[in-house]
């Protein structure tokens, strides 16, 4: 498959990340331990790539959490079939990542 | 370190992520930075809360922001990738051939509506009569300053020569002009022979009316240049009167364009009957050859012998005025003569047509072929001249010298890459229907002409020196060219 060709360690993890429940570029970065510079033009080419979908949250939930509104990420239908590739070929993927309790948005 | 310093780092960070925000294309930037201040919130939030402020912290956000400079660098380089593209635009070869026709009208339009490209074409029209010439001594080095004797012209002129029919004589001096009540102005006047234009072959522009002319003020006639700046080419200031020095002189017309020829660099000249032209003064001496005259000159050089009334010789150097400078049409030519010998330099001249392909279109596709690439390179001729004229006169009434350059270097810059490009296009287009293809394949022409002729050799080599060796092991087809070459 040409996606799982593509995909890097990196992107395996951040794809992990966001599958674990991790939506947000800065939950991403905490939980992988990778810097900013690394993380964010790796979603943008994932989401270039169609393997991640982006959407900003509503504006009254912030308001109600007083913070700023929030870009959460998705695997699509092709992430997660890239997803599960890179799992046959980095196994510690998952128990690197372990899936956290998500809220619903 | 104070709470108060925490509004500073804030500042800093926004300021570091308003920066590389520039990064970002214009279209993706609001919202980019929308979710880097989100990001950023949080950020803060995880990595200390407000009054716990540290240099660790700090410099973590700071590392944090830093960050962003690459995601704005890989948000460009993406965009980048999948910027629209010119090429589909002119895929076709009649597509082609109209955005050449596009620019070839725009660079027209321009020359016909600047109005220094209008005068330099009205200049370059009324050239200056064949055989004329400065005749200066012959051991003068440049003709900045006047060098001859008016009374050893008339020593020739009234011999029994028969090289010159005309001569005409002027010096320049600054004097003060009024040209207003409060206008007072220093120009550089000519004071010449009424018949220096005559001489010259120049009808002026705008003459004075017969009843003004037959006046007795002196007439002057003022330069284009002067004309454009000081009077705004208003043709209502011939007739009218000037003050030059305490003499007032009626303006009896504009001179052409094609004056700024005579050295001097008059801004007007105050014509003057024969008889007040001084005797003894050094002058500038422009004549008007015969025949046989223009049968001497050599190179637009004519060198002139005459013997005074003691019979010493003296010897005068004739320079033809229409070989001393160029004009556009001139620096044109020059230009595109060196951009042709400058192109294999950087374009490969060939057109991938290869003797070794036994696959070659019909003839017929082949003259469309030449016929597409004549036309591009006609008309980037073409765009190639308005656009040299246009960049090197539209701000400059007459001819300049830094105006030749400009349009050297234009002309000879525009047709090398014009060139260079057309021969590009040529190559990545289908033989047969002259469409551009979407995916060309590079290949280097030394390396394809070095493969074609390798493998010639090769085949050669296979089929009768060294056929039994190529099935044999350790058989390196490159050893065996090193080795059938020597």
């Amino acid at each position: 498959m040409a996606s799982e060709a593509k995909l890097s360690h990196t992107a395996a993890m951040i794809l992990q990340a966001i599958d674990a429940g991790l939506i947000y570029g800065f939950s991403i970065m905490e939980m992988t331990g990778l810097p900013s510079g690394t993380v964010y033009p790796a979603m943008r080419r994932l989401e270039r790539d169609k393997l991640i979908s982006s959407r900003w949250e509503r504006q009254s939930i912030a308001e109600t959490e007083q913070r700023p509104v929030r870009k959460y990420y998705k695997l699509t239908a092709a992430g997660a079939e890239a997803l599960g590739a890179s799992r046959n070929r980095y196994p510690l993927l998952e128990r690197m990542i372990p899936y956290v309790e998500v809220k619903s948005l | 370190m104070t709470p108060y310093s925490e509004p500073v780092f804030h500042a800093i960070d926004r300021g570091l992520l308003c920066c590389a925000s520039f990064l970002v294309p214009e279209r993706q930037r609001a919202e980019w930075r929308l979710e880097w201040e989100s990001e950023l919130w949080h950020a803060r939030r995880s990595k200390g809360t407000s009054g716990a402020v540290s240099w660790r912290t700090e410099r973590e956000v700071a590392d944090f922001c830093f960050g962003a400079f690459h995601d704005a660098a890989c948000l460009r380089r993406l965009w980048w990738q999948n910027r629209p593209r010119f090429g589909p635009l002119h895929s076709s070869a009649s597509q082609c051939l109209f955005w050449l026709g596009g620019l070839l009208l725009v660079s027209y339009l321009f020359s016909i509506l600047l109005p220094g490209v209008r005068a330099e074409h009205d200049s370059s029209s009324a050239e200056v009569r064949a055989g004329t010439i400065l005749i200066q001594d012959g051991g003068a080095n440049s003709d900045s300053v006047p060098t001859m004797a008016v009374d050893q012209i008339r020593i020739w002129e009234r011999s029994r020569q028969r090289y010159a029919d005309g001569f005409a004589f002027y010096r320049v001096a600054r004097e003060s002009v009024e040209l207003g009540p409060h206008a007072g102005v220093t120009w550089q006047i000519a004071q010449t022979s009424s018949n220096l234009f005559a001489v010259a072959g120049w009808s002026l522009h705008y003459m004075v009316r017969n009843d003004d002319a037959r006046s007795d003020m002196p007439r002057l006639v003022l330069s284009e240049r002067m004309w454009r700046q000081k009077f705004g080419a208003n043709p209502d200031i011939v007739g009218t009167v000037l003050l030059i020095g305490s003499r007032p002189a009626r303006i009896a017309g504009i001179a052409p364009g094609d004056a700024w020829r005579l050295p001097g660099n008059s801004d007007a000249w105050l014509l003057k009957p024969d008889s007040e032209i001084s005797p003894n003064g050094r002058e500038y001496v422009v004549a008007h050859l015969t025949r046989s005259g223009r049968s001497e000159m050599w190179g637009g050089l004519v060198n002139i012998a005459s013997y005074d009334s003691r019979g010493l010789e003296h010897d005068f150097l004739g320079k033809s005025f229409e070989e001393q400078t160029p004009g556009p049409g001139n620096i044109y030519w020059f230009g595109v003569f060196l951009a042709f010998l400058a192109l294999p330099a950087i374009a490969s001249v060939s057109l991938a047509e290869y003797s070794f392909s036994s696959h070659k279109p019909s003839w017929i596709r082949r003259a469309v072929r030449l016929g597409f690439l004549g036309m591009k390179i006609v008309l980037i001729m073409l765009i190639t001249y308005f656009s040299s004229v246009d960049l090197a006169y539209w701000h400059s009434p007459v001819f300049s010298h830094s105006g030749a350059y400009v349009q050297l270097f234009t002309s000879f810059a525009v047709f090398l890459f014009g060139m260079q490009w057309a021969l590009l296009d040529q190559r990545q287009r289908c033989p047969v229907c002259l469409r551009r293809v979407t995916n060309p394949a590079q290949v280097g022409l030394a390396s394809r002409t070095f493969l074609a002729w390798n493998g010639t050799e090769l085949r050669n080599l296979c089929t009768c020196a060294v056929k039994r060796r190529c099935f044999s092991a350790g058989f390196s087809p490159a050893r065996e060219l090193v080795r059938s070459t020597r």
